[in-house]
């Protein structure tokens, strides 16, 4: 195993969303065809770093601070503005849960189907089949629709999925906090065995303790920028003291804008 | 190193992506039968009504002399259905499916044809019903039927060409499935299905001649009804036609894809 990240002075433009952009295609032909002039703001400004071999690097910062912007970008989803990602190894993300799952499904289906979209061959699920499901302790529930799961059950279930892809290079984006505290260890078990079988990562969380008991150094992303970066002991620290407070809360699901449009200190662009 | 690791990754990927492909359409059909007890027969009941109330009103009604009309309409309405459904449903493809699409190298151009690819099941399953029809009327089945594959591949690669466009305007532009359900309604009676092209005054002729799809009805009926082989040499212009198409709308889709996970 031998993954490696390398980002090199990336930066990332978004086109600020504009209230009255057209959305159909009759305002464009009521409008006349007239474009309205776009503005722009930077989600990431010149970000560069590199992941070696089996380290695995924490990336914390406040909700919009550009940290799943980022984790997008390495996992090229999307393409920078500027600047460069390079990876070496296979890339295994979990940048979001339950990949492919269909209520009306099975577990059983779902596992298949999402394991399949999360980057596994079918041979590959069906090897892993009772691996998955034993993570997830849910056999009594396989051949039930998920649409009749809890809410933890189905979480349960989409991180087995996901934490099985086994990867060269990992990317998580905060998805280590799901269902009740044992299973959160399991999690975390799971990340500390991927790390040990030297498996490469870059990890978004908001959970200092996650950050300092999986990575070796650590990002402090802010308004796009680097604030910090070095060994995760110091970096941590120095993050917990700034927001003088706990942890703040995990970015809700489903993150549309990736950065707070509204935030003032938000360098804005010139289309 | 990289090369090794090129070397291996090609034919995985080629197996991921076919898997893909099918795990998805996999999906597609249980959730389409899942909890219908008709299953299937529903999607074979839409067509044959279509049927008994086209036949009702053109023969019954107005005496079209068309002869084995039923085939005739058989073939023009399921070889349609086809295509309009597959090109209406491909606008809502990417939308639906966001989180496949925020996948890292998930191909987003496999998501129109995992539409257009149940469609075609949808279109295979009327098959036997519609060689039922023509052994029925009496017509015999000659081996001009081999060119069947070859005809349904070319009206496949210009389904996927539409699919691709129609997926990726829609992301954009949220009215495009109205719009493209007036063009579709448009292009069902500008595409001689009820009717026989003969009937066409002279002077429009050239504008049935521009549509891909009058030859690939035309095609299907060359083989079921006339049991001849189809016109090639249009045959051969509709497959052109869609290989750029195809390409064309694939560069533009890709291009557009790039913003797919930014624009939502």
């Amino acid at each position: 195993m031998a993954g490696t990240i390398r980002v090199e002075g990336v930066s990332k433009k978004f086109r600020r969303w504009e209230p009255n952009q057209p959305m159909t295609l009759q305002e464009v032909v009521l409008r006349g065809f007239r474009w309205k002039r776009r503005e722009f703001f930077w989600a990431l400004t010149d970000i560069s770093f590199q992941v070696n071999p089996g380290r695995m690097v924490g990336i914390m910062g406040f909700n919009g601070a550009g940290k799943s912007t980022l984790l997008r970008l390495v996992a090229g989803v999307g393409r920078p503005t500027s600047g460069r990602v390079e990876i070496r190894g296979r890339l295994g993300a979990i940048l979001d849960l339950g990949v492919g799952f269909n209520p009306e499904l099975t577990g059983r289906e779902n596992i298949i189907i999402s394991g399949v979209c999360s980057g596994l061959t079918r041979r590959e699920v069906t090897e892993r089949f009772d691996s998955i499901v034993a993570f997830s302790e849910l056999e009594e529930f396989l051949d039930f629709p998920l649409r009749t799961y809890s809410t933890g059950m189905h979480v349960r279930l989409a991180f087995a999925v996901a934490s099985h892809i086994e990867p060269e290079v990992l990317l998580i984006d905060e998805v280590l906090a799901v269902g009740d505290l044992a299973f959160q260890k399991k999690c975390m078990d799971r990340m500390i065995t991927f790390k040990k079988n030297g498996c490469t990562g870059l990890i978004v969380s908001h959970g200092p303790q996650a950050v300092l008991s999986l990575c070796d150094d650590c990002i402090w992303l802010d308004h796009g920028r680097i604030v910090a970066y070095g060994p995760a002991q110091e970096v941590v620290m120095q993050y917990v003291e700034a927001t003088g407070t706990l942890p703040k809360q995990p970015t809700p699901e489903a993150v549309g804008a990736p950065v707070d449009a509204d935030d003032p200190g938000l360098a804005v662009g010139q289309s | 190193m990289t090369t090794t690791a090129a070397q291996w990754a090609f034919p995985r990927r080629f197996i991921h992506r076919r898997d893909l492909l099918r795990e998805l359409l996999v999906r597609d059909m249980k959730l389409r039968y899942k909890r219908s007890y008709l299953g299937i027969a529903w999607t074979l009941l839409n067509p044959l009504t279509q049927l008994l109330v086209y036949y009702f009103v053109f023969r019954i009604l107005f005496k079209v002399p068309t002869p084995n009309f039923v085939v005739y309409l058989f073939i023009g309405i399921t070889c349609w259905n086809w295509f309009q459904g597959a090109v209406l449903e491909s606008t809502a493809a990417i939308l639906a499916n966001r989180d496949l699409i925020r996948q890292p190298g998930f191909p987003a151009a496999l998501l129109p044809n995992v539409t257009v690819g149940s469609h075609l099941i949808h279109f295979l399953l009327t098959l036997p019903i519609l060689l039922g029809l023509v052994l029925v009327n009496g017509l015999p089945i000659t081996p001009a039927v081999l060119w069947l594959p070859m005809i349904i591949l070319v009206q496949y690669v210009l389904t996927v060409a539409f699919s691709l466009l129609a997926a990726c305007v829609h992301v954009n532009f949220r009215d495009t499935q109205y719009l493209l359900g007036v063009l579709l309604m448009l292009g069902f009676f500008l595409t001689p299905i009820l009717y026989e092209v003969s009937i066409v005054p002279e002077r429009y002729q050239w504008l049935y001649n521009l549509n891909p799809m009058t030859h690939l009805v035309d095609a299907y009926r060359a083989v079921l009804i006339r049991g001849e082989t189809p016109h090639l040499l249009a045959l051969a212009g509709v497959a052109a036609v869609s290989l750029v198409l195809l390409r064309l709308n694939y560069v533009l889709f890709r291009r557009a894809s790039t913003s797919f996970v930014e624009e939502f």
